[in-house]
């Protein structure tokens, strides 16, 4: 039996990245860290503070394309575009920086926004799911039935023993 | 010498409904409380009455049911009566004395008694009168020659004439023939009054003959008036053809006996071996001319020693030709050995029959790839005819005459089932005759018999004749076989099938009231309606091509095929023949048909087609009963829609599987919906939340 062809040999999707690309990135992600603490130092407290939990996120989730970490840290800046603002408004202090980051409601709000976020990507597939089987079994408690009355009327073997005979 | 009239009185009629049965040609009843002793020529004849026309002085002859009666001689003689004979009136079924049905042949009752009522063998003939020479003349030559001219230009035969078949009102008054047509030709015939190659044969196989051979038995009917005894009296039926084979038959019966001369050249004539030596009937009209006419025959070379063969002794060919036939066993090792081809040369001194009968020794050479037992068969079968051409085929030690096969086939039939239909047992020790005459039609026989005599016969006709009965031998299923052979060649011949209880189911017409009865038996309705005699009997008797249909009722592997083909057969009788209501015999059919309703896939049609059925079945039409079976735009409709079944209940098996199979691929599915759906969500608070940051 013959493997099936991956659908990149037909050159139909992405070609996956590289070691060399993937670390050409990192270094320029790691790159522009750098220079937003180095040139917007409040601000990268600001935001290393807020969204610690979706920075986490993006270290711990390991599937391909961090689907859950990208949910959390949409919801995470949702929650610390206005604190930013602020701190811009109020002259990008340090200090304000750091009563901002400390403020505990801003904090509880930015890190439930993004627990919620993960609660989020983690109940809804699960939701989907159930429903999903759900309407499955009744479909197939349709077909069954529909069957049934297909063998009743014409005379032909069940399920199981037709498989069987064929 | 005329004995008194035998002790019927037609009377005043006393017919009742028990005795009289159904009318026979739409007219005639049979009396069977009158009996009519020796009136039928060796066959039960009782008084019949007219209905339509209240004619009286008729007979009606009662037939052996395995030996029918002569279907090809009964219409020529009803559209042509004869005068001189008891020619049939009408043919038909009634009921015998005991009630059960056969078959009756309606004739003139005899208009007096027979000139010889004494049975052969019987010490009173002995003390009979001989007759005038003037009275044989004027009372039986010229009165029988004339009706055998008769009988001669309508290309009949007669083949019962014996002083006990020969009737007259008085002394002084020309005899009349008796009826010879309730019987297989010359099959009631003692072998006295038939030439030696007629006695010698199976008395149901003897043939149609030809018109010398009445005037042979006319010739020995003369003879033993002129007598006034029975010559070889105490001779069996061998012994006698044996001594007519060696001396002459005038010889042989009547030795040295004083005749008057005039009937002794008369008879001499008439009694020649060669049929064509025979006077013909019209020159016997004319006696001075018949004793005339002389035909010098060779008398057979007889050998200076004999030839034994088995238990025969040959001096000539022709007694050599009879021992071959009696015992074609040790023909054929004398064959073989040479010793038949020595004695000929050596002791006969005839190089010529001797170099005929190499040539058959050489085809015996031809024949050497076949089975030995039929080259054999064929070899000896050759021998004789070669050493006596005028002799019948004869076919390990049964001898027949090719037109005599078909009342053959029945009587050994008959022989077979039940010994008291009339017909003979065979010998015992011998082979078994059906057997034998199997073998003559699957080899052809007949064939090879008439290119072995083809001065005495004619071989083509008999060729294509062997070959049709070899078909209709080798066809296969019920259609084919002996039995459809026996049917075809006797058209008369009742069914033997053990559905009908001893009726008499000679015509197709006759089957479904025998089936309806039938059906009332209980235990005949787990059998099916069309067993294999019945379906020969079908075959051969149906005007229209069923091959097709029988063969479907040997098709043990789709018993709704033999349902339906038993149905469309008897539906097709019923339609054609007699179109009576047949409701004991539906309900059998119906009872045969529900493997047929399988057909139809469809439940709740099936379960209305069923009930259709059971209500047509009161009305007995088996016509509407196919036509529920067989409606093709139903069966159309119902395939269809089997067809759409299936492909619907296919595409419903791989939605289950795929329903079954699928919980993975769903379970990803559903993950990366969630997933979409709360970036989704994210996305759109994240520029909610930007919008706001931006306007406060």
């Amino acid at each position: 039996m013959t493997a099936r062809v991956p659908a990149i040999a037909d050159g139909k999707a992405k070609p996956p990245r590289t070691g060399s690309k993937l670390g050409s990135l990192l270094w320029l992600q790691g790159l522009s860290c750098g220079a937003l603490a180095t040139l917007a130092t409040p601000t990268a407290v600001v935001a290393g503070i807020l969204l610690a939990p979706g920075l986490l996120s993006v270290v711990m989730d390991q599937a391909p394309g961090k689907p859950t970490a990208r949910s959390v840290m949409l919801f995470g800046l949702a929650a610390t575009v206005q604190p930013l603002a602020t701190l811009w408004r109020t002259g990008h202090h340090m200090g304000t920086a750091l009563d901002i980051a400390g403020d505990s409601t801003v904090l509880a709000t930015a890190w439930a926004a993004q627990g919620g976020a993960w609660l989020l990507c983690e109940l809804t597939p699960l939701i989907i799911t159930l429903s999903i089987e759900a309407v499955s079994r009744s479909r197939a408690a349709r077909l069954r039935a529909a069957r049934a009355a297909y063998e009743e009327q014409w005379g032909l073997p069940p399920e199981g023993q037709q498989a069987a005979e064929g | 010498m005329a004995t008194a009239m035998p002790t019927h009185s037609p009377g005043p009629s006393s017919l009742d409904d028990r005795s009289v049965g159904p009318l026979i040609g739409g007219a005639y009843a049979v009396d069977t409380t009158r009996v009519l002793p020796g009136a039928g020529g060796g066959l039960p004849a009782f008084v019949a009455v007219d209905h339509r026309g209240g004619d009286d002085g008729l007979m009606a002859v009662q037939a052996r049911p395995a030996a029918p009666a002569r279907a090809n001689v009964l219409p020529v003689l009803l559209a042509n009566p004869t005068e001189g004979v008891l020619g049939p009136l009408a043919h038909g079924l009634g009921r015998g004395a005991g009630g059960e049905e056969a078959w009756f042949v309606i004739c003139r009752a005899p208009p007096g008694a027979p000139l010889w009522s004494v049975a052969l063998g019987n010490p009173a003939a002995t003390n009979a009168q001989p007759w005038s020479e003037r009275e044989l003349l004027d009372c039986v030559l010229r009165p029988a020659a004339h009706t055998l001219e008769r009988l001669h230009l309508r290309r009949v035969t007669h083949r019962a004439i014996r002083p006990d078949n020969l009737f007259r009102p008085g002394p002084g008054e020309p005899v009349t023939l008796g009826c010879a047509w309730a019987a297989p030709p010359a099959s009631l015939q003692p072998a006295l009054y038939e030439p030696p190659y007629s006695a010698m044969c199976l008395p149901s196989g003897r043939g149609d003959g030809s018109i010398a051979d009445d005037v042979y038995a006319l010739g020995v009917t003369l003879l033993i008036l002129a007598l006034g005894r029975v010559p070889l009296a105490g001779f069996d039926e061998a012994a006698i053809i044996r001594r007519k084979l060696e001396l002459g038959s005038f010889a042989a019966l009547a030795g040295e006996e004083r005749l008057p001369p005039t009937i002794a050249d008369l008879v001499r004539g008439m009694l020649a071996e060669d049929p064509e030596h025979r006077p013909p009937p019209a020159l016997l009209t004319d006696p001075a001319a018949a004793r005339a006419r002389r035909v010098a025959a060779r008398p057979p070379r007889r050998g200076q020693r004999p030839l034994q063969i088995g238990l025969q002794t040959a001096w000539n060919a022709r007694t050599l030709a009879y021992a071959m036939a009696c015992d074609p066993e040790q023909a054929a090792r004398h064959l073989r050995s040479g010793g038949v081809d020595r004695w000929i040369r050596r002791n006969l001194g005839d190089s010529v029959l001797a170099a005929r009968l190499e040539e058959t020794l050489h085809m015996r050479g031809a024949d050497g790839e076949s089975e030995d037992q039929r080259a054999d068969s064929l070899m000896v079968m050759r021998a004789v005819a070669a050493l006596d051409p005028l002799a019948p085929l004869c076919w390990r030690s049964l001898a027949l005459w090719p037109d005599g096969i078909g009342p053959a086939l029945a009587e050994v039939a008959g022989a077979a089932s039940s010994p008291s239909l009339g017909a003979a047992p065979p010998p015992p020790g011998g082979p078994d005759r059906a057997e034998v005459l199997q073998q003559i039609v699957a080899t052809e026989a007949v064939s090879a018999w008439a290119a072995a005599r083809p001065e005495r016969c004619d071989p083509v006709l008999l060729r294509l004749e062997a070959h049709q009965h070899r078909n209709l031998l080798r066809t296969r299923g019920l259609a084919g076989g002996l039995a459809r052979l026996r049917y075809t060649l006797n058209p008369l011949l009742p069914c033997a099938s053990n559905l009908l209880q001893g009726r008499f189911v000679a015509r197709l017409a006759d089957l479904l009231p025998a089936l309806e009865a039938a059906a009332t038996v209980p235990e005949f309705r787990k059998q099916p309606t069309i067993d294999a005699e019945i379906a020969a009997f079908l075959a051969a008797r149906s005007e229209h091509r069923i091959e097709g249909e029988l063969a479907s009722l040997a098709d043990s592997a789709q018993p709704e095929r033999a349902a339906l083909a038993q149905l469309r057969l008897l539906a097709g009788l019923q339609l054609r023949l007699s179109g009576h209501r047949l409701p004991a015999l539906a309900a059998w059919l119906a009872e045969q048909l529900k493997p047929a309703l399988a057909i139809w896939r469809n439940r709740e049609r099936r379960q209305r087609i069923e009930r259709e059925l059971a209500g047509l079945t009161g009305s007995g039409q088996l016509a509407a009963m196919l036509a529920v079976l067989e409606d093709p735009q139903a069966q159309a409709a119902d395939a269809r829609e089997f067809h759409d079944a299936m492909l619907a209940v296919a595409a419903i098996d791989a939605e289950l599987a795929r329903i079954a199979t699928g919980g993975a691929p769903r379970a990803d599915t559903a993950r990366r919906i969630g997933q979409e759906a709360a970036l989704i969500i994210g996305a759109m608070t994240l520029a909610v939340a930007a919008v706001a940051a931006v306007l406060s």
